[in-house]
């Protein structure tokens, strides 16, 4: 039995990041990958949408220039034809202070001739933010609540 | 092939959800069922943890009452047995002033005898509240004003 496409991209987006050890996440993007981590570019700056192999692997720099993988707990994995969707809590730091930082990812990815040629990841971003800054947000009083 | 009938069920509650009636979303579920939707609570305080039918029917009117014209563009749907992830566009109508949010939505069900027992949702919160809130929260914060 074929080992199924995202095993091979989990590992090599883990070497990628903690490892700065590209070469087999470079093998395993299409050239037209059409990748996108919803979130706060203006604070995160390698969130947003990317097009094409080289955005990605720019952004997967930048990311482990920010942080460092601790732990990945997969706490929900579906596995289809060419396709995968995953629920993991992550564990990491930042490369600058060591801060911890806990993020729940949602992950939907789309494989195409056992590469990956679609990524979408939701985090709850509010909580990625406040953890970042240290502190909550005191929101402005404006607008209605939800 | 399960997979098939559970993407349908999942497929069905959606459009039960999108029409408001939630009875028959309900039927759709388990007595017991779960649903957790990860969010900041002191602004979206319907959110949060629910479990049981008549709890998240609550949380459901909840946000009916404060947004109509609720619908939904499914961009992904995976399934593995009993389980099945959407990857969903939410449109909503804010009923105060009529303005239009939308956000991405990762919803995770879980099934049980043909019944969703579990509902599991993440979203981008960060840009939720900034429609919510009709503030640029990120300019406020890198200047200072949100006071972070």
């Amino acid at each position: 039995m074929t080992e199924h496409s995202l095993w091979r991209l989990s590992r090599a987006l883990h070497r990628a990041i903690n490892d700065r050890q590209f070469d087999a996440l470079t093998e395993l993007l299409d050239d037209d990958v059409d990748w996108a981590i919803y979130g706060p570019i203006d604070m995160f700056p390698f969130l947003g949408a990317r097009l094409g192999k080289d955005a990605v692997l720019e952004t997967i720099r930048q990311i482990a220039d920010t942080v460092h993988i601790r732990r990945l707990d997969r706490e929900t994995l579906m596995l289809d034809d060419g396709a995968a969707a995953t629920m993991v809590r992550c564990a990491m730091t930042t490369q600058e202070s060591d801060k911890p930082i806990t993020a729940r990812l949602a992950q939907f990815m789309h494989f195409r001739a056992g590469k990956l040629a679609r990524l979408r990841i939701l985090i709850d971003t509010f909580d990625l933010v406040e953890q970042t800054l240290g502190r909550p947000i005191d929101l402005p009083r404006i607008g209605s609540f939800a | 092939m399960i997979e098939h009938i559970n993407k349908q069920r999942v497929r069905k509650l959606l459009e039960a959800h999108a029409a408001g009636d939630f009875d028959a979303v309900l039927a759709f579920c388990t007595d017991d069922l779960e649903h957790f939707a990860s969010a900041p609570i002191d602004i979206f305080p319907h959110l949060g943890r629910r479990h049981g039918k008549a709890e998240v029917r609550q949380m459901w009117e909840v946000a009916r009452s404060r947004y109509a014209d609720v619908r939904h563009e499914i961009k992904t749907m995976i399934c593995e047995g009993n389980k099945v992830a959407t990857d969903l566009r939410i449109f909503l109508r804010k009923r105060d002033n009529e303005r239009i949010v939308q956000y991405d939505l990762a919803a995770f069900y879980t099934l049980r005898d043909g019944r969703i027992s579990r509902i599991r949702e993440i979203m981008d919160t960060f840009d939720l509240v900034q429609q919510v809130l009709e503030c640029d929260l990120s300019r406020l914060l890198i200047a200072g004003t949100a006071r972070p």
